[in-house]
């Protein structure tokens, strides 16, 4: 599904931020990769849905060499992702259920379809009941909720999650990361960064281990 | 699935336009201003080819005849008229009927015209040429030659006068285009400026919309329907506001330049030009967007 191999990256002469990993990720795997900061978790997430390029090394998902996917068809390898970003990344000038409804309005859904499924996504992070609310209105936590939402409102193959329980309190970050089991379990891979040891032992089925941008080692649970 | 982005692009185009309405309505002022430069400079133009036109029309050349004229003479020139191949029509202006043409048009100076006790206004033939295209030097022969026979004292072509008007018209247009041009100019990169502000201000929702699959184009569209929005709307407006600077100016010049009123009067641009002017506001609110989301999307 998401194989890495030999990925390099530097951002600035002489550090390298991922040094020689080489992963491979299947089809419906719910994994969490780990490390101390400076790690390279982030950065790896990054390069695997392209928003930065490796210094060396090739990345395939679903078959495809994403490296050498065109800029302008890049689109394509995004609509099969749900990205939860650390920062949550959400329109604070539109509404909850706007900010979800972006990502079927790319895709151009019927008005009726798109409402069902916006309000089924915000039902399952249980926040129905705030979708005319702005943003701003909402606690960390709703608004880490509103993320996730957004990720997996049109079904995608992969979820990619930065830190999502990152500054969460231990019962809200179950919370989120049970959300994200069920969706793992409805087929979705799950790749999600964390440093939060205990979510790992609770939920982890595939840990990698990241450390000063090398793959320390891979446990299969 | 068409229908439904449209209708996103209408409604992002919308809440784009309002959420930055302060600048847009500074870049809807800058491009306005610019277009009615231009169309105050196309307008006068307008009016001194409509002028040079009417006096085209009338191509005459009238040869003044002497005072004490004998009858001889002026059959002579009567026949020397007729026989010329240049020569359309030949009419001969008795020195009272000068006058009364004079006091149709200018009714008010009736009393100074009658203080004279006298008619100061020559009797004339006033003719009209074959053929419009000649060159002026062509006529200019035609008239020394005729000027050259007795009892003609002097003769008045107004072609000269149609070249001037069109000379000037050309120039009008030119100053027009020139100035112009250059305001454009500015409203281009002032109304690119702008859309680049709007784009900066909205840089995570681009960023958003390509993370979730948003092809270029879907990103591009609304920033360039604001672009086009904004630069007809500037169009319309200077259109509207050139209509209230034509309806104005009379009343201000009123009627202290007299005769030179109706050469610097404006005359409202013709539909097509109305169109251009509110397609090339368009077309600069295209690209001003184009080039500054094409460098967004490029980084």
């Amino acid at each position: 599904m998401i194989e890495l191999y030999h990925i390099w990256k530097q951002y600035q002469k002489p550090d390298w931020a991922l040094k020689d990993v080489t992963l491979k990720v299947n089809q419906g795997d719910f994994c969490f990769v780990t490390g101390p900061s400076g790690s390279g978790k982030s950065t790896l997430l990054k390069i695997i849905f392209r928003e930065i390029f490796p210094t060396h090394g090739q990345i395939v998902v679903d078959g495809r060499n994403i490296l050498r996917i065109s800029d302008h068809k890049i689109y394509r390898l995004r609509r099969t992702m749900g990205i939860v970003f650390q920062d949550f990344r959400l329109l604070f000038h539109k509404r909850v259920f706007d900010n979800v409804a972006v990502v079927l309005q790319v895709l151009g859904y019927p008005r009726k379809e798109l409402r069902r499924r916006v309000f089924n996504a915000l039902r399952m992070v249980n926040l129905n009941h705030k979708m005319w609310e702005y943003p701003a209105q909402l606690s960390y936590g709703e608004q880490q909720r509103v993320a996730i939402a957004r990720a997996v409102v049109n079904k995608p193959n992969i979820i990619l999650a930065d830190e999502p329980t990152g500054n969460l309190d231990t019962e809200l970050a179950f919370e989120i990361m049970s959300l994200f089991s069920e969706i793992n379990k409805k087929g979705a891979t799950v790749i999600i960064c964390t440093h939060d040891r205990e979510l790992i032992r609770h939920f982890g089925k595939k840990i990698v281990f990241l450390y000063k941008g090398k793959l320390l080692r891979e446990e299969n649970i | 699935m068409i229908a439904q982005k449209l209708k996103h692009f209408q409604m992002e185009t919308l809440n784009n336009l309002w959420q930055f309405r302060a600048r847009n309505v500074f870049s809807v002022t800058i491009i306005c201003l610019s277009f009615l430069i231009v169309g105050i400079f196309v307008s006068l133009s307008n009016n001194l080819q409509y002028t040079a036109q009417q006096l085209s029309q009338d191509m005459a050349v009238v040869f003044f005849l002497d005072k004490d004229i004998s009858p001889v003479d002026r059959d002579a020139i009567a026949r020397e008229l007729e026989n010329s191949p240049l020569v359309q029509t030949t009419q001969f202006v008795s020195a009272e009927q000068a006058m009364g043409k004079f006091l149709d048009k200018f009714p008010d100076l009736q009393g100074i015209v009658e203080n004279l006790n006298l008619n100061p206004f020559p009797s004339s033939y006033e003719i009209t040429l074959q053929d419009k295209d000649l060159t002026y030097e062509e006529t200019q022969l035609f008239i020394d030659r005729m000027k050259a026979l007795k009892g003609i004292e002097d003769a008045q072509f107004n072609k000269e006068w149609v070249e001037k008007m069109q000379s000037l018209s050309r120039l009008a247009r030119a100053v027009g285009f020139f100035l112009g041009g250059i305001l454009i100019l500015a409203s281009f990169f002032i109304v690119s400026n702008v859309i680049k502000l709007n784009v900066i201000a909205r840089k995570d929702e681009i960023e958003i919309l390509r993370f979730v699959g948003g092809t270029n184009v879907f990103i591009r569209i609304p920033f360039l329907a604001e672009g086009i929005i904004l630069g007809a709307l500037g169009g319309i407006l200077s259109l509207l506001l050139l209509f209230i600077v034509i309806k104005l100016f009379p009343v201000y010049l009123g009627s202290s330049l007299g005769i030179l009123n109706e050469l610097i009067n404006f005359r409202y641009l013709t539909f097509s030009q109305s169109i251009a002017l509110i397609f090339s506001g368009a077309v600069i609110g295209l690209f001003g967007s184009l080039s500054s989301i094409a460098k967004f999307l490029k980084s």
